[in-house]
C-alpha cells in the first residue's frame, strides 16, 4: 500500500479505473481536491464526470486504483463504512433535485442531520437556517410537488449544505435550471463553501460555470489528460470575484 | 407477433400478470359454458338460465378489476419499454391499446383453452354426471359459445384501457402529486356511511326484533335476512370501504407523530402520501376477504347445509384477483419510490434504515385493513345469523 497522500489533500484519488457492466466510465483518473477550495471538473456529457464525483464520494466503489480522504483509504471500506461517510462527512447535489416526495421541505433539509443522529431540535433549526439563506423560507411546508423546479433545487442545496459537511459534491448542480437560478445557486454554493470552509466539488459541462471555480480538472473520455498536480490553475478567478 | 416480442422480456412478475389473467379468464369462461350446458339441456323456459349467468358476474367484474390495476401499474414499471415504444413512434393511444390488448389476449386465451377443453368434454368423453352440465347430446349453436366467451377479452381489455394513464410516464408527461390529501366531505361522508349502517343493524338486531321475519333469500346458501339488516350492512361496508384512504392518511400521521426517528418519519410519510393509491385496492381486498370469510364460516357451521362447487371456486378466484390487484399496485407504488430511494441512500441512509421504514409501513397499512375487514365481517356474520 502506497503512503498517504500530503495533509493539505482532503480528497486524493489515484489511478482509478471504474466501468458499467462493461462500459468503461473512467480509465485512469488520478485527481487531488485541497482542503476549502471550489474545484470544477469539466468535460462533455459522458465524459465521466458523474461516474467520478460518485468514485469520490464514497457512492460508487472503484474497480482498481486508491481513493483517500483526510489520509484514511476509502477505497477499502465496506458499504456501511462508505454509508457513515456519506451521511457524516460528505453532501451531494446531483443535477435533478431527487428530493423525497412525501417530506416536506423543511424535513427534506433535516434529514441529513437525523440520519447522521442529530438531535430533532438542532435539525430542524439548522433546517429553517439554511432554507431561510436560499429564500425558500415560504416553501418550509410544502411538498417537493407543489413547488417549481427552481425551489426544488434550491432545496436540495439546502440539504446538502445543512450538515456542513467536509465537502460537498454537486453534479452538474444547475442543469435544471434558466440562467439567473444558475448564477444565483452557485454563488450560493461558493460562498457557503468559503464562508464555513467546506471543500466543494463541482462538475460541470458548462466551461462559463467553472469561472466560480479556483481550479479545473478537464476530464476527456474518462481520463485526467494531465498529471493530478495542479494541472492548470484556471484564470484563478474572473474579476469581482 | 408483437406480443410474442414482448414475452421475450418477461420478468417473473409480467409472467405473474399474464397467468393469473388467464387462469382468472379460464374459470371464468367454465362457469360461462356450464350456464350454457345447462341451458341447452334444461327444458325450455326454465328460470335458473339467468340465475346461472349471473352468478358469472362478480368473477367477471374481479377480473375487470385486476386487469384495470395491472394495467395502470404497468407504464410506471417498465419506464424503459415506454420510451422504447415513444421513440419508436406510438403516442398514448396507442400505447394504452397496446397494453389493453396484451391482457385481453391474456384473457382470450384462458377462455380459448376452456373451450377446447369444454369441446372434447362434450365429445362422450364425460362420464353420465357431467352430461347435463355440458348440454351432451344436444347439437351446439356455434354463435352461443363465441359471444359468451368474447365477453371475457372484451371486459379484461375495456377495463384495461380505460385504466391506463400512459400520459404520466411519457416524456414531458406532467406527474400528479400522489400525495393529495382526503378533503373532509369525503372523510365525514364515510364516517356517516358507517356509524349509520352500524346503528342500521345494530336497531335491526335489537332482542324486540326477534321473532322479525326474515323473508329476504340471500343466494349461495347463505340462509335467509331482512331489509334493514342487509341495508345496514351494505351501507356500513360502502362507508368502511371509503374510509379505507383517510384511515390509511390517518395513521401514517400518527407515526410521524412527536419528534420521530428518521425511520418513523419515513414510515409515517411515506404511508401517508401512498394512501390515495393504496385505499381502492386494500378497500377491495378487506370487503371481499370479509365477505368469503363470513360466508365460509356459515357455510362450515355444525347443522349447515354447505355449498356448492361454483360459491367455493368463486370465493377463490375472486380473492386471488384482489390479491393480484393488491401485488399490482404495491409493484407500481414501489416503482414510483425508486427515486425517492436512491436519494436516501446516496445521503448515505443504510438500506437496513429503509427496510425497516417499509416494514412499519406494511405493519400500520396491515393493521387498518385488519380493522376494516374485521369490523365488515363482524357485521356480515351479525346480518346472517
Amino acid at each position: 500500500m502506497s503512503a498517504a497522500p500530503p495533509d493539505n489533500d482532503v480528497l486524493w484519488a489515484r489511478g482509478i479505473v471504474k466501468s458499467h457492466q462493461g462500459t468503461p466510465a473512467l480509465r485512469d483518473v488520478s485527481i487531488a481536491v485541497r482542503e476549502g477550495e471550489v474545484l470544477a471538473i469539466t468535460g462533455a456529457r459522458g465524459c465521466g464526470k458523474s461516474t467520478l464525483l460518485g468514485c469520490l464520494s464514497a457512492l460508487l466503489p472503484v474497480d482498481s486504483g486508491e481513493v483517500w480522504f483526510n489520509s484514511s483509504p476509502v477505497h477499502t471500506l465496506s458499504r456501511a463504512g462508505r454509508e457513515k461517510l456519506r451521511r457524516d462527512r460528505f453532501g451531494f447535489v446531483g443535477s435533478q433535485p431527487h428530493l423525497v416526495p412525501e417530506l416536506t421541505a423543511r424535513e427534506n433539509v433535516a434529514l441529513p442531520l437525523l440520519l447522521a443522529g442529530a438531535g430533532h431540535k438542532a435539525s430542524y433549526s439548522a433546517a429553517d437556517d439554511w432554507l431561510e439563506r436560499l429564500d425558500v423560507t415560504d416553501s418550509a411546508k410544502r411538498r417537493p410537488a407543489e413547488l417549481v423546479q427552481s425551489q426544488r433545487q434550491r432545496i436540495a442545496v439546502a440539504r446538502a449544505l445543512a450538515p456542513l459537511p467536509r465537502v460537498v459534491f454537486a453534479d452538474d448542480p444547475t442543469a435544471p435550471l434558466h440562467r439567473e437560478a444558475q448564477d444565483q445557486v452557485l454563488r450560493i454554493l461558493t460562498s457557503a463553501a468559503r464562508s464555513h470552509q467546506l471543500t466543494l466539488v463541482l462538475a460541470t459541462h458548462d466551461p462559463e460555470l467553472a469561472k466560480y471555480a479556483d481550479r479545473t480538472v478537464a476530464l476527456v473520455d474518462g481520463r485526467t489528460p494531465a498529471p493530478a498536480t495542479p494541472v492548470r490553475r484556471a484564470a484563478a478567478v474572473v474579476a469581482g470575484q | 407477433m408483437f406480443y410474442l416480442r414482448l414475452v421475450r422480456g418477461y420478468r417473473v412478475l409480467d409472467l405473474g400478470r399474464w397467468l393469473l389473467t388467464a387462469t382468472a379468464a379460464a374459470v371464468v369462461a367454465a362457469f360461462l359454458l356450464r350456464a350454457l350446458g345447462r341451458a341447452l339441456s334444461d327444458p325450455p323456459g326454465a328460470h335458473a338460465t339467468l340465475e346461472r349467468l349471473l352468478w358469472c358476474l362478480p368473477p367477471l367484474l374481479a377480473i375487470g378489476w385486476f386487469t384495470a390495476i395491472a394495467a395502470r401499474a404497468l407504464p410506471t414499471q417498465r419506464p424503459e419499454r415506454m420510451a422504447g415504444l415513444t421513440a419508436a413512434g406510438a403516442g398514448p393511444r396507442w400505447i394504452r391499446l397496446l397494453i389493453a390488448g396484451e391482457l385481453a389476449l391474456a384473457c382470450a386465451l384462458g377462455a380459448v383453452a376452456t373451450l377446447l377443453l369444454f369441446l372434447v368434454l362434450r365429445n362422450n368423453i364425460a362420464g353420465p354426471s357431467l352430461a347435463p352440465e355440458l348440454g351432451m347430446g344436444v347439437p351446439l349453436p356455434p354463435a352461443a359459445p363465441v359471444a359468451l366467451l368474447a365477453l371475457l377479452p372484451l371486459a379484461g381489455g375495456l377495463a384495461a384501457a380505460a385504466a391506463v394513464r400512459p400520459g404520466e410516464r411519457l416524456p414531458g408527461g406532467e406527474e400528479p402529486d400522489r400525495a393529495r390529501h382526503f378533503g373532509p366531505v369525503r372523510t365525514s361522508a364515510a364516517v356517516l356511511l358507517t356509524i349509520g349502517g352500524i346503528l342500521t343493524e345494530l336497531y335491526a338486531l335489537r332482542p324486540a326484533a326477534a321473532y322479525d321475519p326474515r323473508t329476504l333469500g340471500l343466494p349461495a346458501d347463505l340462509g335467509h335476512t331482512n331489509a334493514a339488516l342487509l341495508g345496514g350492512w351494505a351501507v356500513a361496508t360502502l362507508g368502511l370501504a371509503l374510509l379505507t384512504g383517510p384511515l390509511l392518511a390517518g395513521t401514517g400521521w400518527l407515526l410521524a407523530l412527536g419528534r420521530p426517528s428518521p425511520q418513523r418519519l419515513l414510515a409515517g410519510r411515506g404511508l401517508t402520501g401512498a394512501a390515495r393509491e393504496l385505499s381502492a385496492p386494500l378497500a377491495m381486498l378487506a370487503f371481499t376477504v370479509a365477505v368469503v370469510l363470513t360466508s365460509v364460516r356459515h357455510w362450515v357451521a355444525p347443522g349447515a347445509e354447505g355449498t356448492g362447487l361454483l360459491p367455493a371456486a368463486e370465493a377463490l378466484l375472486t380473492t386471488g384477483c384482489m390479491v393480484g390487484a393488491v401485488l399490482a399496485r404495491l409493484a407500481e407504488l414501489r416503482a414510483l419510490r425508486r427515486p425517492g430511494s436512491t436519494a436516501l441512500l446516496r445521503l448515505g441512509a443504510s438500506p437496513r434504515l429503509l427496510f425497516g421504514a417499509a416494514m412499519l409501513r406494511w405493519a400500520a397499512a396491515g393493521s387498518v385493513v385488519l380493522a376494516t375487514g374485521a369490523l365488515t365481517a363482524v357485521l356480515g356474520a351479525g346480518m346472517l345469523t
